[in-house]
């Protein structure tokens, strides 16, 4: 038996606008990522390999999952297009299907499943084709049944969709407030309805009420009511004398002192109504915000090996700079304007200049060979703000905010890494180049590639 | 660079053995310039153990040409190595990949009759 985990960036467009940070299938529901209950559920059906197919990015779930030996199965990801049938889908993956019966998991569906029930023998004798279906996917069999002489045709669970953030919070609340949870939940737990996790600091005045469920490094001050009905996430600070009931909080967030969070979810400086889906942006950070994750600081390998790169090309252009700069600048063939950009995935915007330097005449030509129109942004590196080479800075619009998260790795440069490439002819290909090397994350290649950058801009024949 | 082709299903296959970077990917464009293969092609990746960003910009490019001829370059049995630049760069999201050259061989076919 395997199982075909089949996700389409349709079924979960929501999630993305909600939960911008989070990977859908990473999505903690009772602060265990939704996956984990696809996983256990496969593994209770008796499949040894699972199979994620889906049109967007999986890099983040098969960071977390890896080879999945942490559930005793086999994971392996697959890339399918977002207009793909569930037939073409299996095509694409006939050789994973291939042998024995193959479950398919189509959609972003929750499984309300036993932990204590075994399934393996239900689908070993449940028919081919269509089990179940809901407004959010459906679930699959495919093959012959192992016991053809006794097809059974009931199920003994159900499937429901999780397609609005008012599906998602009830569901949560509902695990939560089972107290026979027919699930694995994470933490400590040696009582009923209460599951809480590692290096967690309660406050001596600190009350925490059943039903809850607390993650990894808490801290919950003095005064603080946590529950009934709270899920609170990892790397989660609850001040003073705030309450948290009948409500979500999710991972790196900061509820600051004597704030009420009811009946809400809250995630970093969020706070989102469930039923309405109604969204609210915290400005005040002693309210609400959320916690930096650790490693988000530029190496400080990189920010060196950059400073050095662009101290030197300043040195370099210095004197042809100072030399032809006034004359392109009399000539009126200097043009330069302002521009908001992101400088990285954080949404973290600058203040850049765009410099284009006119054609014509030998001043320009010699001006654009040397890239002095990069000039003033290598200083931008001395202070840290720019990459040496990186993406092209993306201009700080709301569109392009969502662009940004297409773009892992994303750090505005100087230089470009498609400057250092010759075949990308489209911008589609240069953003292809710059994921590629943004990905890669080896400053001393970044050395190499700047270099490359400066020797094609010398051939780059649009230039004057 | 050993690149192979072969016929299945009336579709062209090609299948490129080795790395697939800046020193390779002139081989692989002489080829497929010479060879008369057909306007939707396979190209079998099984044998690709390293694939760099130029490596990338050859089948992006074979694909762009694919299909302004009314064609498709379809890719399939890629190991995990390949898949995961095909992943981290998005460039999967601009082809059909399969897990099964037969498969890829008779989508494409669809593909090709369909023009």
């Amino acid at each position: 038996m395997k199982t075909i985990i089949v996700i389409r960036e349709k079924d979960y467009r929501w999630v993305r606008h909600v939960f911008p940070d989070i990977h859908p299938l990473l999505l903690p529901i009772c602060n265990k990522p939704y996956i984990e209950f696809l996983i256990d559920f496969s593994v209770l059906s008796g499949s040894r390999e699972i199979r994620l197919a889906s049109d967007g990015p999986l890099g983040e779930v098969e960071a977390y999952c890896e080879n999945g030996s942490r559930w005793g199965v086999q994971t392996s990801y697959a890339s399918i297009q977002g207009t793909d049938d569930l037939e073409v889908v299996l095509e694409k993956n006939r050789h994973f299907c291939s042998d024995g019966r193959s479950l398919v998991i189509n959609g972003m569906v929750f499984i309300n499943y036993d932990q204590k029930q075994e399934y393996k023998t239900v689908f070993a004798s449940l028919p081919a084709g269509e089990l179940l279906s809901c407004s959010g996917g459906s679930l699959m069999l495919t093959g012959v049944p192992e016991n053809s002489g006794s097809i059974s045709r009931s199920c003994p669970f159900s499937i429901s969709s999780i397609d609005s953030v008012s599906l998602y919070y009830n569901l949560s609340i509902d695990i939560l407030n089972d107290a026979s949870t027919p699930y694995v939940l994470p933490g400590y737990n040696n009582e009923e309805l209460c599951h809480i996790g590692r290096n967690v600091i309660i406050g001596k005045s600190a009350e925490i009420r059943k039903p809850v469920v607390i993650g990894d490094n808490v801290q919950i001050q003095g005064g603080a009511v946590v529950g009934p009905g709270a899920v609170i996430g990892s790397n989660v600070i609850i001040d003073r004398e705030s309450s948290v009931i009948r409500s979500v909080v999710l991972a790196h967030t900061y509820i600051g002192e004597q704030l009420e969070v009811e009946d809400k979810i809250a995630a970093g400086n969020m706070l989102i109504e469930p039923e309405s889906g109604a969204s609210l942006a915290i400005e005040d950070p002693h309210l609400l915000t959320g916690i930096k994750k650790s490693g988000a600081t530029v190496p400080f390998l990189r920010y060196l090996l950059h400073t050095l790169v662009a101290l030197t090309i300043v040195v370099f252009q210095l004197i042809p700079f100072l030399l032809l700069f006034p004359v392109l600048k009399l000539q009126g063939k200097w043009k330069q304007r302002m521009q908001e950009c992101f400088a990285d995935m954080s949404g973290k915007t600058l203040k850049l200049s765009e410099t284009a330097i006119e054609t014509g005449g030998p001043i320009s030509t010699i001006a654009a060979f040397l890239s002095l129109d990069r000039f003033f942004l290598l200083f931008r590196v001395l202070a840290g703000q720019l990459a040496v080479i990186g993406s092209r800075p993306v201009p700080a619009t709301s569109e392009n905010r969502d662009l940004l998260n297409r773009m892992p790795g994303y750090r505005a440069g100087v230089f470009s890494y498609a400057e250092a490439e010759d075949w990308p002819v489209e911008a589609d290909d240069m953003a292809i180049v710059e994921r590629f090397y943004a990905a890669q994350g080896k400053p001393l290649r970044d050395i190499t590639l700047t270099m490359k950058a400066l020797f094609n801009r010398i051939h780059d024949k649009s230039l004057p | 660079m050993i690149i192979s082709e072969k016929i299945i299903s009336n579709i062209s296959v090609l299948t490129p053995e080795g790395s697939l970077d800046a020193a390779t990917v002139p081989q692989l464009k002489n080829f497929t310039a010479k060879s008369e293969v057909t306007p939707t092609l396979v190209l079998n990746l099984s044998g690709v153990d390293f694939l760099d960003s130029s490596g990338l910009g050859a089948i992006v490019g074979m694909a762009r040409n694919k299909r302004e001829s009314g064609g498709d370059v379809v890719l399939a049995c890629m190991n995990d190595k390949v898949r995961k630049v095909f992943e981290i760069t998005q460039v999967a999201r601009l082809f059909h990949i399969f897990d099964d050259l037969e498969a890829a061989a008779g989508y494409a076919e669809k593909q090709q009759k369909s023009l």
